[in-house]
């Protein structure tokens, strides 16, 4: 907990101070788009690849289903909510579903109330998406999304994400907020890389046989196509499809805007900014870390990962971004999230 | 009277407590019936305490404790000096006639119209007509009867009512604790258009009743025109004497709340109240 | 064609544009000849383009229905009041003469009481008013200002007099309304402004930073001054966004500031900053749940024990309320005498108390002439105006004044005047008042101009925005015509 300044005198206000609540708004506002993009993507991508693998009477091994579950974190509440995990079980699930607090309803939803509490601080037309993205998810369900083609349903999610995050870029003033939007984004883009690779890759460990084959190809396109890497990869690494230069590229490419060390690289920046960080050695915890991470990015190479274990690596950079969001909420947006209500203490007179 | 007194509050929370906001009204009067000669407030955990002077010349301490805690204490000390009776002026007889011509009953419009405690409901004024059938007499005998009139109906039940309980609650029960007792005899002095004001303090018992608790104590006091304010003790139905200590005075308990505030977390557990009040007469080696 | 329609009905009541004889009065006849000159068309067009203004900045405020919440843009009329510079003089001169003598009657309520002591005003009526707050009797408030901002209603009678309807001294809105008109019409009009020098109100923020800044401890030379508000849930939200921007202070809640050892903190992404002053949005039941309303989620605890050691200044003190009771209205007149022995310049409607054994029989006897109002409410919410009222709400309001007479005054229903405004495609009268703003710093400065407030529904007297109010530009002007 912060402690009070020690100067006697109260310190003249700076020009945008910045409300720890707004901070925290701010910060949520933003995770939570990002996350409904990449669960709109993440659905978007595999239901198309299985559609061109499988026939529409065709039974889906039940893997294919608890990978894209395992990567937005929602198994056990799925299996709680629905018997089976067919492709409208699922859209469902982590569409419209609100008792799931990762289906893009619910993010947009979380997006919008945090957005509500600080509209004074963001533009009108940044409020304005929102909100519409918002009456659009609202107004749609499972059955009319399948009938017209769940194609257009995604890519509908993603150009408002998209339309927020450039109208952000426009009309939001390059000040304290925004280092603030930023690091939501990038800390969620961050950790949501590390999943889709960690559960495809645990998930299609290549047998000999199959390296190379239709489908593993078409699998590790659907990875990249999680990450909209498809063709940043190709123009990289040219047609050679192969798993260890997926997660090269995902993991260490330092141009390619969702890859683990570009995303980490950024935030390392504002993070230093958020905390007021400015000398080469790190104060804070958080900076450290961050610091740390960026080093192994910088560092290790695709052979050392693959040595130590790809799962084990991606776990620890996830509880790295993890410790890292953690510790700037901490520091900078502590305001009583307990609303409880304060007790009164009374005595009666005998 | 030389009294000493102690008045421990205990609060217990269940886990922890912080961000603790306080106003206590611990310290004993002054005027023309007692002197504070001494006056300590110790709270634990420790802390800043300031002070001022409300409304009514009750003293306010108010503090805050931020950290957390699991307990609160707060401790008043005191030594007071009460006038003896012998030396204490008789209350004159004045009219209800009187009262009324008088200057002074508009200032003190707020003792004898609705307060938060005691609404001035038909129950209540249909009491006093009963009681004071016989026709109406001076103010203070007035106010005696009607007070003596509470003590011979009411019963003495603690746990029949609680903080909250209003007049009009505690008449239909026709029973609960001195709180109770003093809310009903305003509500009756209120509505025989008498002036009255709530008192809270102690009182050193020599005579404890069965299950009567020592703790602060709460009791009427009466305006009377070319007095000043006459006070009655309806629990035990006598006038109060040298042996009562005053705290505060308001319209009724919402203004004379001896500890109140707020804090977050851990609910209450437990509320602990000890008073201890002793003469220190035997021991009186005040010099002047 | 032009906006001037043939039969426009002035009825019986003071018209703003209007002479005795249908002539345009002389401070209304460079609009006049402008307005003969539109077409309709044109001028329905600049009305589209406001409205869509106001509608894209978000000039709104929230109307509760069944406890939701919708948010409206609050109607305005293009057709501007006019204020001859004679007429604002004097206005100006009663209003500053009021706020002196309220200011100095609140500090003798809280401290010596010498207005009660010698029977000017009654013990009763000002200790049973709703927002007399005992907590701070003896308090030294900073600079002994009690009224840092005052909205005062005035109203014109049927001769077109200038009379006193209410003061609102605590949270009077409508600033904001007053300076996004002014813009509004800049935009609609630009040459009709050069031409007639109209005076600005766009200091109305500084002047008001300027004020807060005046109360703050002495221990800064840079005090942080913040404006609490209730959150976005108030239906003047916008308001308060709008003047904490102008001011270029931080909008804060009671859950961002936190009181430490006595003293008022926000809660920063830098650590606890300190807080000088706060203009509060609040009510004062609600500011602190220690000592006030338990269980209010909108204050701060500690937030008075700060106040009480001085460590913070508050805009309006707590307390205030207590002479915008209107109880308490009907003896202003009296107020003004006894502290400032002059008569008011600018007079009371005429007011009956039903607290008052005399009123009160009057009342009763009379109810269905008079227009009865609640002692302690805003927003026109606790009245009837009895000529226009059912049986059934004459008989309901007869029970609660025979119940509750403290708590209700009574007065004769003025014939409120009327300006032309644009009513479905026409220019209909319609009843207005005005609400000036003035703030009290180092010196007392009144806006000149104000809200003017328009009943937009035909016949009907209530111009509140949450009852179907609009407002208007309201031009004082450096000159007389």
């Amino acid at each position: 907990m912060s402690t009070i300044p020690r100067s006697a005198k109260s310190s003249p206000p700076r020009a945008g101070v910045m409300l720890s609540r707004v901070a925290h708004s701010l910060y949520w506002m933003s995770l939570y788009i990002e996350r409904a993009e990449n669960v709109a993507r993440l659905l978007d991508v595999n239901l198309q690849f299985l559609l061109d693998f499988h026939g529409p009477g065709d039974h889906i091994p039940e893997e294919h289903w608890g990978s894209i579950l395992a990567s937005s974190g929602g198994e056990e509440l799925f299996d709680e909510l629905h018997g089976e995990a067919d492709s409208r079980s699922v859209t469902e699930f982590l569409a419209f579903e609100s008792r799931n607090p990762n289906s893009i309803l619910s993010c947009v939803f979380a997006a919008r109330e945090n957005a509500r509490m600080i509209r004074d601080q963001i533009s009108s037309e940044m409020w304005e998406t929102i909100n519409e993205l918002y009456l659009f998810l609202k107004a749609r369900n499972v059955t009319e999304v399948w009938a017209d083609g769940p194609y257009e349903f995604f890519q509908q999610v993603k150009r408002y994400s998209h339309l927020f995050q450039g109208l952000t870029d426009a009309t939001y003033s390059r000040n304290e907020g925004w280092e603030f939007i930023q690091f939501g984004k990038l800390i969620e883009r961050a950790d949501k890389t590390t999943r889709i690779l960690d559960v495809k890759y645990h998930i299609l460990l290549p047998a000999a046989s199959d390296v190379g084959g239709a489908v593993d190809t078409a699998q590790w396109h659907a990875v990249l196509r999680s990450a909209s890497a498809l063709d940043a990869y190709r123009r990289f690494y040219v047609h050679e499809i192969l798993p260890w230069k997926v997660a090269d590229f995902l993991i260490f490419s330092d141009s390619f805007p969702r890859s683990l060390h570009y995303c980490v690289s950024q935030l390392d920046g504002f993070l230093h900014r958020i905390l007021g960080e400015n000398s080469a050695r790190p104060r804070t915890a958080a900076a450290r870390a961050a610091r740390d991470l960026l080093a192994d990015l910088r560092s290790l190479t695709i052979d050392d990962v693959l040595e130590r274990g790809l799962h084990e690596f991606l776990l620890d950079v996830q509880k790295s971004l993890d410790r890292i969001g953690d510790q700037v909420v901490q520091t900078t947006m502590l305001f009583p999230a307990d609303t409880a209500p304060e007790e009164h203490q009374h005595q009666q007179q005998q | 009277m030389f009294l000493h007194l102690l008045h421990r509050t205990t609060f217990v929370y269940g886990g922890e407590a912080r961000d603790s906001f306080n106003e206590v009204r611990l310290r004993p009067r002054d005027d023309e019936t007692q002197s504070c000669r001494q006056f300590e407030l110790r709270v634990s955990p420790g802390g800043p305490i300031r002070d001022y002077g409300d409304f009514y010349g009750n003293t306010v301490h108010y503090f805050d404790i931020a950290a957390g805690h699991d307990r609160l204490v707060i401790e008043a000390e005191s030594e007071v000096e009460t006038v003896p009776e012998a030396a204490r002026p008789g209350v004159p007889a004045v009219s209800l006639a009187a009262l009324m011509a008088s200057a002074d009953r508009e200032m003190y419009a707020e003792f004898f119209t609705d307060s938060r405690y005691v609404p001035l409901a038909p129950q209540l004024w249909r009491e006093v007509q009963d009681v004071l059938a016989g026709g109406r007499e001076d103010i203070w005998t007035d106010a005696c009867r009607l007070g003596g009139h509470v003590y011979g109906t009411f019963a003495y039940r603690p746990n029949a009512t609680g903080v909250s309980t209003r007049a009009t609650d505690a008449l239909a029960l026709r029973a609960g604790v001195c709180q109770d007792f003093a809310h009903v005899m305003l509500g009756l002095c209120r509505c025989a258009s008498i002036p009255a004001r709530y008192v809270s303090g102690y009182f050193l018992n020599f005579d404890r009743r069965p299950g009567e608790i020592e703790a602060s104590h709460a009791w009427v006091e009466v305006f009377v025109p070319g007095y000043g304010w006459a006070a009655y003790d309806p629990t035990h139905d006598r006038p109060a004497d040298e042996r009562y200590v005053k705290v505060g005075v308001g319209r009724d308990y919402a203004d004379i709340c001896p500890v109140s505030g707020t804090y977050r977390g851990a609910p209450t557990n437990a509320l602990n109240v000890e008073v201890k009040i002793s003469s220190l007469d035997a021991l009186t080696a005040v010099p002047g | 064609m032009s906006i001037f329609t043939a039969g426009y009905d002035r009825a019986q009541f003071f018209d703003e544009m209007f002479g005795p004889a249908g002539e345009f009065r002389p401070h209304y006849r460079r609009l006049a000849e402008r307005l003969e000159t539109l077409p309709e068309a044109e001028f329905n067009h600049r009305r589209a383009a406001v409205d869509l203004a106001f509608l894209r900045r978000g000039v709104t405020f929230t109307v509760y229905e069944n406890t939701e919440g919708t948010e409206r843009i609050f109607p305005f009329d293009l057709i501007p009041r006019i204020i001859p510079a004679a007429e604002w003089a004097r206005i100006e001169a009663g209003l500053v003469q009021r706020l002196t003598a309220l200011n100095l009657f609140l500090n003798d309520v809280y401290h010596g009481q010498k207005i009660i002591k010698d029977k000017v005003v009654p013990a009763a009526q000002v200790f049973s008013a709703k927002h007399f707050r005992r907590e701070f009797m003896n308090f030294s408030v900073p600079r002994d200002i009690y009224v840092h901002m005052c909205g005062t209603d005035l109203i014109r009678d049927h001769e077109g007099r200038y009379l006193v309807l209410e003061d609102n001294l605590r949270c009077p809105s409508g600033a904001s309304y007053m300076i996004e008109n002014r813009a509004a019409m800049r935009r609609a009009f630009p040459n009709l402004f050069h031409s007639y020098r109209v005076r600005p109100v766009e200091s109305y923020a500084d002047e008001l930073l300027k004020s807060l800044r005046y109360i703050a401890p002495p221990r800064s030379d840079r005090p942080n001054v913040v404006l609490l508000t209730p959150g976005v849930a108030n239906s003047a939200y916008f308001e308060h966004t709008f003047l904490a921007r102008q001011m270029g202070i931080p909008i804060v809640e009671g859950r961002d500031l936190v009181v430490r050892d006595a003293r008022v903190f926000m809660r920063t992404t830098a650590g606890l900053v300190p807080v000088d002053v706060i203009y509060r949005r609040i009510d004062d039941d609600f500011l602190d749940p220690s000592v006030f309303r338990s269980d209010s989620m909108l204050g701060v605890s500690g937030l008075v024990g700060a106040y009480r050691a001085g460590n913070v200044a508050l805009a309006n003190p707590i307390g205030t309320g207590v002479a915008d009771d209107k109880v308490i209205y009907a003896y202003v007149p009296r107020i003004i005498k006894y502290y400032l022995d002059q008569d008011a310049i600018l007079p009371n409607v005429n007011t009956y108390l039903a607290s008052e054994p005399a009123d009160r029989k009057f009342i009763l006897e009379n109810i269905g002439r008079l227009v009865v109002k609640s002692a302690n409410e805003a927003g026109g919410y606790g009245m009837l105006i009895g000529p226009a009222a059912t049986a059934a709400e004459i008989a309901d309001f007869r029970t609660k004044v025979a119940a509750q007479p403290r708590n209700f005054i009574a007065q004769d229903p003025i014939q409120l005047s009327r300006s032309p405004t644009w009513c479905d495609g026409r220019l209909e009268g319609r009843h207005i008042d005005l609400r000036p703003y003035i703030l009290h710093g180092e010196k007392i400065v009144v806006t000149p101009g104000g809200l003017t407030r328009v009943a937009l529904r035909r016949g009907s007297l209530v111009v509140n925005s949450s009852q179907g109010g609009g407002s208007k530009d309201t031009w004082v002007l450096q000159g007389d015509e």
